[in-house]
């Protein structure tokens, strides 16, 4: 059992979604744990690469095929781990996008590569979001964080606005609210009453595990 | 002038612009704006949902229409710039949203800055205009932000400045400032008086504001520079011919609908493409991949017989430090040897565009002074070689006491007005490195700048204009 294991640590490590999934179906259909395959599998897999890239060792390409691959795996495992009742009830869900009028992704992309790395649920709902669509989101995902990207001076505004929003429909407390994007700053964060801001991908790793704990 | 040199091979610029046109017939490019999709579907190219397939000869035919040089107006003549061909044009950073203080403190960048920097550009020797959108002054709302930042380039310089490129009612109101002070839009029409600056979504899209912008100078007769920014690794394939073939892919499809617009639109071609922080996603500027992309620029728009823009002083450091200084001086120099024409970003720029800093803004300012000296080239003409006071002086003798030294050193011999070239001793009397020194010498700038007279009916025209559309706009 421990072969197949190793087989998806190293799928995961060298990025390969199909292979990662293929593995994720053999271990349904050879009725191994598949709590088990995640935990020994998939998250030392990704560990592993979270450890190369903090060393210098492992670059973006590495890290978010990686984290692809792990979401492949994963999504084939999920309906089983859900039937068994362990569940995901304790990993942070973090609904993460681009604000209303901006169409730029790559930060964010990168944000959310990191997240699912760090065992963070992300829902990606993209490019040129409305503050509603945010919130749409959480409330059907159940999410603790909504996290909101913006690259220009012009649109990151609308970070301001999802805020009053959840306001005006009393859920602003429900949620924490990140902000993050070139113009943004920790400055920005205080004054639009965001729950936090980070300037790299990091970071806002960090901030996620921080706010969740 | 020094001759411009080239980094591709004639063989290789032919390959650059081969690959190109298959990326723009078999890939294409998506414009997010309904007016420039009418303009390419009326033209008979393949339009589906908002994805532009063009066609090579289209292309070629179009990017012949767009003029090798024009004159940008300054409103004091003197200041007139000639964009194309030889000549260089500095001018400061763009679009920043920070200021980093000396001590590398960072904090939002506010009107105040934005006039300072005018100021500073104004009163510079070397650059060439006071450029455009110096700094985001993020204490004036978005909605008025472009008529106090247009009307602190026209009054606080006589030089040429850029209008604004953020949607076609923001370039309206640009090109109505300019028609007033210079007599009207149909005299803009004739002589080009304001360019913009407006970018392409890479990988291979335009997004509405910018075609706005786009629409409006074209059909006003305005200069615009279509400018990709590459990021190679991220937004482009890693390779450098890859970034290169999307870059020229995305600039040749602006510059195409420019000209079916408006036949003859002044357009200048632009790069600013450079590379990923692999560790981060960061952009990264200040590096010797973005002075190839700079280099190789240039040479395709004279390929394509039309100015370029592209370098700048650029640099990833936070504060004018080393790093600053070198990385500068590689991608300021690179644009200037290679026949870049107009150079955004020569000035001030820190942190990948994301800051501005006075301090910077001095240390690039005296690189461009240095570059232009290198650009002047060594003079041969006769009396240069001064044999006759190399005879009269002699084996041994000196050349400080000659008429000639006196009369020549001031032409020949450019002065460094920050760096520091006295003894140990001398500097030790202050002890000061570049930065200090910059920071006090910005100050002194500001603090003695007098701006060029405006005449009072002008201003009161221009004041009137600013204050109907505040309004308007500040519903």
């Amino acid at each position: 059992m421990s072969e197949i294991f190793e087989e998806i640590k190293e799928a995961v490590i060298d990025g390969d979604e199909d292979l990662a999934g293929e593995l994720a179906q053999k271990v349904l259909d050879e009725n191994i744990n598949p709590v088990e395959a995640v935990q020994q599998g998939f998250i030392k897999g990704i560990e592993e690469i979270g450890n190369s890239w903090k060393a210098g060792e492992a670059f973006l390409p590495d890290v978010m095929m990686a984290a692809d691959a792990m979401k492949a795996g994963l999504a084939v495992l999920e309906p089983s781990i859900a039937e068994l009742g362990g569940g995901d009830d304790d990993t942070g869900k973090i609904v993460l996008g681009t604000v209303e009028g901006d169409i730029h992704d790559i930060g964010k992309n990168i944000v959310g590569a990191l997240l699912t790395a760090a065992g963070f649920k992300v829902y990606d709902i993209g490019i040129d979001q409305k503050a509603e669509n945010f919130l749409a989101k959480a409330e059907e995902v159940g999410a603790q964080i909504i996290a909101t990207s913006a690259l220009l001076t012009t649109t990151m505004n609308a970070q301001k606005e999802l805020i009053e929003y959840l306001e005006e429909k009393n859920l602003r407390s429900k949620y924490k609210v990140l902000v993050g994007g070139g113009p943004t700053s920790q400055t920005w964060a205080d004054e639009i009453k965001a729950d936090g801001w980070a300037e790299t991908a990091d970071e806002a790793v960090e901030l996620c595990k921080k706010l969740i704990s | 002038m020094l001759p411009k040199f080239s980094i591709l091979t004639p063989e290789q610029v032919q390959t650059v612009h081969d690959h190109t046109m298959k990326i723009m017939e078999e890939i294409g490019l998506e414009f997010s704006y309904e007016p420039a999709l009418e303009v390419f579907r009326g033209k008979g190219l393949k339009v589906e949902g908002q994805r532009v397939y063009f066609k090579r000869d289209f292309v070629e035919e179009m990017v012949k229409k767009a003029p090798s040089q024009f004159t940008l107006h300054a409103r004091n003549p003197e200041n007139n710039l000639i964009c194309g061909g030889e000549n260089i044009i500095y001018m400061p950073g763009y679009g920043a949203p920070f200021i980093h203080e000396a001590d590398g403190a960072r904090r939002s960048a506010t009107m105040a800055d934005y006039d300072n920097f005018v100021k500073l550009a104004g009163a510079s020797k070397n650059m060439h205009m006071t450029g455009g959108n110096v700094v985001e002054p993020t204490d004036v709302n978005d909605s008025i932000r472009h008529l106090k930042m247009m009307y602190s380039h026209i009054v606080n310089s006589d030089k040429s400045y850029m209008g604004s490129a953020s949607g076609f009612e923001k370039a309206q109101d640009s090109i109505e400032l300019a028609a007033i002070l210079f007599g009207g839009k149909d005299v803009i029409k004739e002589k080009p008086a304001i360019i913009c600056l407006v970018n392409s979504v890479t990988p291979l899209k335009y997004d509405d504001r910018m075609l706005g912008a786009l629409m409006a100078y074209a059909e006003a007769g305005q200069a615009v520079v279509i400018a990709a920014l590459v990021m190679a690794g991220s937004t482009g394939p890693a390779t450098l011919a890859g970034a290169l073939a999307v870059q020229n892919a995305e600039v040749l499809a602006g510059i195409t609908l420019a000209q079916c617009i408006n036949p003859g639109t002044p357009v200048v071609y632009g790069s600013t493409s450079a590379i990923t922080d692999m560790a981060t996603g960061s952009l990264a500027i200040g590096n010797p991949e973005c002075a190839l992309f700079t280099s190789a620029s240039a040479q395709l728009a004279r390929f394509y017989g039309v100015p370029c823009r592209g370098g700048g002083g650029l640099t990833d450091s936070k504060i004018a430090d080393a790093q600053a200084g070198y990385e500068s001086m590689m991608t300021l120099m690179a644009a200037s040897t290679t026949g870049i024409n107009f150079v955004l970003h020569s000035a001030g720029i820190l942190q990948f565009y994301m800051a501005m800093s006075f301090e910077k803004f001095m240390v690039d300012d005296e690189m461009a002074g240095m570059l232009l000296r290198y650009l002047q080239g060594i003079d041969f003409s006769e009396e240069k070689f001064a044999l006759d006071v190399i005879a009269e002086v002699g084996p041994g003798g000196h050349f400080l006491t000659q008429k000639h030294t006196r009369k020549n050193h001031k032409v020949e011999l450019r002065r460094a007005e920050l760096s520091d070239k006295q003894s140990y001793d001398g500097w030790g009397k202050e002890h000061l490195d570049t930065n200090q020194r910059a920071h006090k010498k910005w100050q002194e700038v500001v603090a003695s700048y007098e701006p060029p007279a405006l005449e009072p009916q002008i201003r009161k025209a221009l004041d009137e204009f600013i204050e109907k559309r505040t309004k308007e706009l500040s519903k």
